[in-house]
C-alpha cells in the first residue's frame, strides 16, 4: 500500500515556532514539512530540547505556531477563523503527567468530554467509558478518585479519558517519562493494543525498543527540525544522518 | 452603683438592650449582604484578571481591575463608606443599608478577588490544558475544572474575610446605621456609663468571630481529610 495516494489526515506545512520574550526569539523548530494518514503510528524521538513537545502542541495548538500551515482533515486549523475547539474533540492528547481531573471520580474524568462537548446521555457516555475501562483493565476503579491511583493507572485513565472522545487522532507526548520502571510496561502494553487495533498515533517517546516494535514510520528530531524519517528496520540498521547515529550510540 | 444596678440601668431599663439586639441585626445582615456582593464582584474582578495573565485577551478590563483592587486596598473603608454615602448617593434618596450593602460589598470585592485569583493561578496549568486537548473553551474549562478546584483551595480564605468584614462594619456607624458599635454608643450616650454597652458589644462580636472562625477551622479539616 502506497500511502503517498492517499489525502494525509494531518499536513504540516512549513511549520515554524518561535518562544519570544522581551529579550529574544527563540527558533524551536524551523520550516517542518510533514504528513500523517489515517492509521499511521508515527513515532518521534530525538534529544531532549530538539522541540519534539512543541511539535505536538503545535499539531493541536496547545502552542500557537509562528508560520506555517496544519491542515487536520482538510482544513487549515491554524487559519483565525477556525473553531479549534471542535478540531480537538478529535485530537486526543495524552500528557507525560497525565493531568487527570482530580476533583473527579474516574468515570466523570471519562463522561465529562462526551456529556458537554458532544451532547451525549449521562447514560450512553457511561456505556462508552465502561468499555474503555475494560480496555485499560481498570473497570473496577470507575468510582475510585485519580489520587487513589497508581502513576501507571493514572496514565491508562489518561488514555481512555482522550479514547471517550472517540478521536481520529491520539498525540502521546513522553507517556512513560514520569513513570517508575514498573509501571512502563502496562502503559506501553495499552498503547500497543491501541495500535494494533488501528488507532492513528502519534507519538513522542525515549522507549527505542518499544517504537521499533509498534510504530509504522519512525521520525528523528534535533536542530530544530526532522532530520530523519525511515521505517522501523531502516531506522536502526541503516541511519544515515550524522546526528541520528550519534543519537541511536547512545540510547541503545 | 452595684453592678446589679448598672446592668439594669445599661440593658433592661427603656428597653435598651434592644439597641443592641437590633444593632447585631444590622451588623449581621450587612456582613452578610456584603460577602454575597463581594463574592460576585471578587469573582468578575479575578475572571478578568486571570483571563488576561493566562491568554493576554482583555487589556483594558484587566487595567480598570487592577485600578479598582488597588485604589479599595490602599484607603481606608471609612472613607470609602463615607464617599459613597455623601458623593456617589449624595443627590439620591437611597436607604442607609442600601449604601452599606453596597460599600462595604464593594470594598470586600477587592479583597475576595485577590483570594480567588491566588486560587486560580494556584491550579496547574496541566488542568487548562487537560481541557483544551479534549475540546473544552478556556470559559469551559474554568468553569468544569479550574473554578471547582480553585474555590475549594480557598474557602478558609474566603471564610476568614468575613470575619475581618464582620468587624469592619463597625464602621457603618459614620454614616448612622444603627449597627452594634452604634448600638452601645447609643446606650453609653444616655446612660452615661460606657463600660457595660461597649463591653458587650465588645463580647458579642467576639462570640460571632469565634463561631466563624470554628467554622471555617472545621471547614479546612474537612477539606483535608477528603483526598478529592
Ligand atoms: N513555553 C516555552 N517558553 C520558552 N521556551 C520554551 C517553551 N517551551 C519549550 N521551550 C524551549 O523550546 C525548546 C524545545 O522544547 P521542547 O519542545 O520541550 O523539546 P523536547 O520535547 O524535544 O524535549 C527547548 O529549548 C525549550 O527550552
Ligand atoms: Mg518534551
Amino acid at each position: 500500500m502506497t500511502t503517498d495516494q492517499k489525502t494525509p489526515l494531518i499536513e504540516v506545512k512549513h511549520l515554524s515556532k518561535a518562544f519570544s520574550n522581551s529579550r529574544h526569539d527563540l527558533e524551536v523548530l524551523t520550516d517542518i514539512n510533514v504528513n500523517f494518514y489515517e492509521g499511521d503510528v508515527a513515532f518521534i524521538v530525538g534529544p531532549s530540547g530538539a522541540g519534539k513537545s512543541t511539535f505536538l502542541r503545535c499539531l493541536n495548538r496547545l502552542e500557537e505556531a509562528t508560520a506555517g500551515e496544519i491542515y487536520f482533515e482538510g482544513e487549515n486549523i491554524l487559519g483565525n477563523k477556525v473553531d479549534i475547539d471542535r478540531h480537538r474533540q478529535k485530537m486526543g492528547m495524552v500528557f507525560q503527567q497525565f493531568n487527570l481531573f482530580p476533583h473527579l471520580s474516574v468515570m466523570s474524568n471519562l463522561t465529562i468530554g462526551p456529556i458537554k462537548l458532544q451532547g451525549i446521555s449521562k447514560e450512553e457516555a457511561e456505556e462508552r467509558a465502561n468499555k474503555l475501562l475494560k480496555r485499560v483493565k481498570l473497570e473496577d476503579r470507575a468510582n475510585s478518585f485519580p489520587n487513589q491511583l497508581s502513576g501507571g493507572q493514572k496514565q491508562r485513565i489518561a488514555i481512555a479519558r482522550s479514547l471517550c472522545m472517540e478521536p481520529d487522532v491520539m498525540l502521546f507526548d513522553e507517556p512513560t517519562s514520569a513513570l517508575d520502571p514498573e509501571m512502563v510496561g502496562e502503559v506501553l502494553e495499552v498503547m500497543r493494543e491501541l495500535a494494533e487495533d488501528k488507532m492513528t498515533m502519534i507519538v513522542v517517546t525515549h522507549e527505542m525498543a518499544f517504537a521499533r516494535e509498534v510504530a509504522n514510520r519512525i521520525l528523528f528530531m534535533a536542530d530544530r527540525q526532522i532530520l530523519e524519517e525511515n521505517d522501523p528496520v531502516n531506522f536502526f540498521e541503516n541511519p544515515k544522518n550524522e546526528r541520528l547515529r550519534a543519537f541511536l550510540d547512545k540510547m541503545i | 452603683m452595684s453592678l446589679k444596678e448598672n446592668l439594669y440601668l445599661n440593658f433592661i431599663k427603656e428597653d435598651r438592650y434592644m439597641y443592641l439586639v437590633s444593632g447585631l441585626g444590622n451588623t449581621l445582615l450587612i456582613t452578610i449582604v456584603a460577602v454575597v456582593v463581594g463574592i460576585l464582584v471578587g469573582f468578575l474582578l479575578a475572571y478578568i484578571r486571570t483571563t488576561h495573565d493566562k491568554t493576554g485577551k482583555w487589556k483594558v478590563a484587566n487595567l480598570f481591575a487592577q485600578l479598582y483592587i488597588t485604589v479599595i486596598r490602599g484607603t481606608p473603608m471609612v472613607l470609602q463608606l463615607l464617599i459613597v454615602y455623601f458623593v456617589i448617593f449624595a443627590s439620591v434618596n437611597v436607604p442607609k443599608i442600601i449604601v452599606a450593602f453596597i460599600a462595604f460589598g464593594l470594598n470586600s470585592g477587592a479583597y475576595v478577588a485577590e483570594i480567588i485569583r491566588a486560587g486560580i493561578m494556584s491550579i496547574d496549568q496541566g488542568q487548562f490544558e487537560a481541557g483544551a486537548s479534549l475540546g473544552f473553551s478556556y470559559t469551559q474549562s474554568m468553569l468544569y475544572f479550574i473554578l471547582p478546584q480553585a474555590i475549594k483551595n480557598v474557602l478558609p480564605a474566603l471564610g476568614n474575610e468575613m470575619i475581618v468584614l464582620l468587624k469592619e462594619t463597625s464602621v457603618a456607624g459614620y454614616i448612622a446605621m444603627n449597627d452594634l458599635t452604634r448600638g452601645a454608643d447609643i446606650i453609653r450616650s444616655q446612660t452615661y456609663s460606657a463600660f457595660a454597652p461597649l463591653l458587650m458589644a465588645a463580647a458579642i462580636y467576639l462570640f460571632f468571630v469565634l463561631i466563624f472562625d470554628s467554622l471555617v477551622k472545621k471547614l479546612e479539616r474537612n477539606l483535608k481529610n477528603s483526598d478529592h
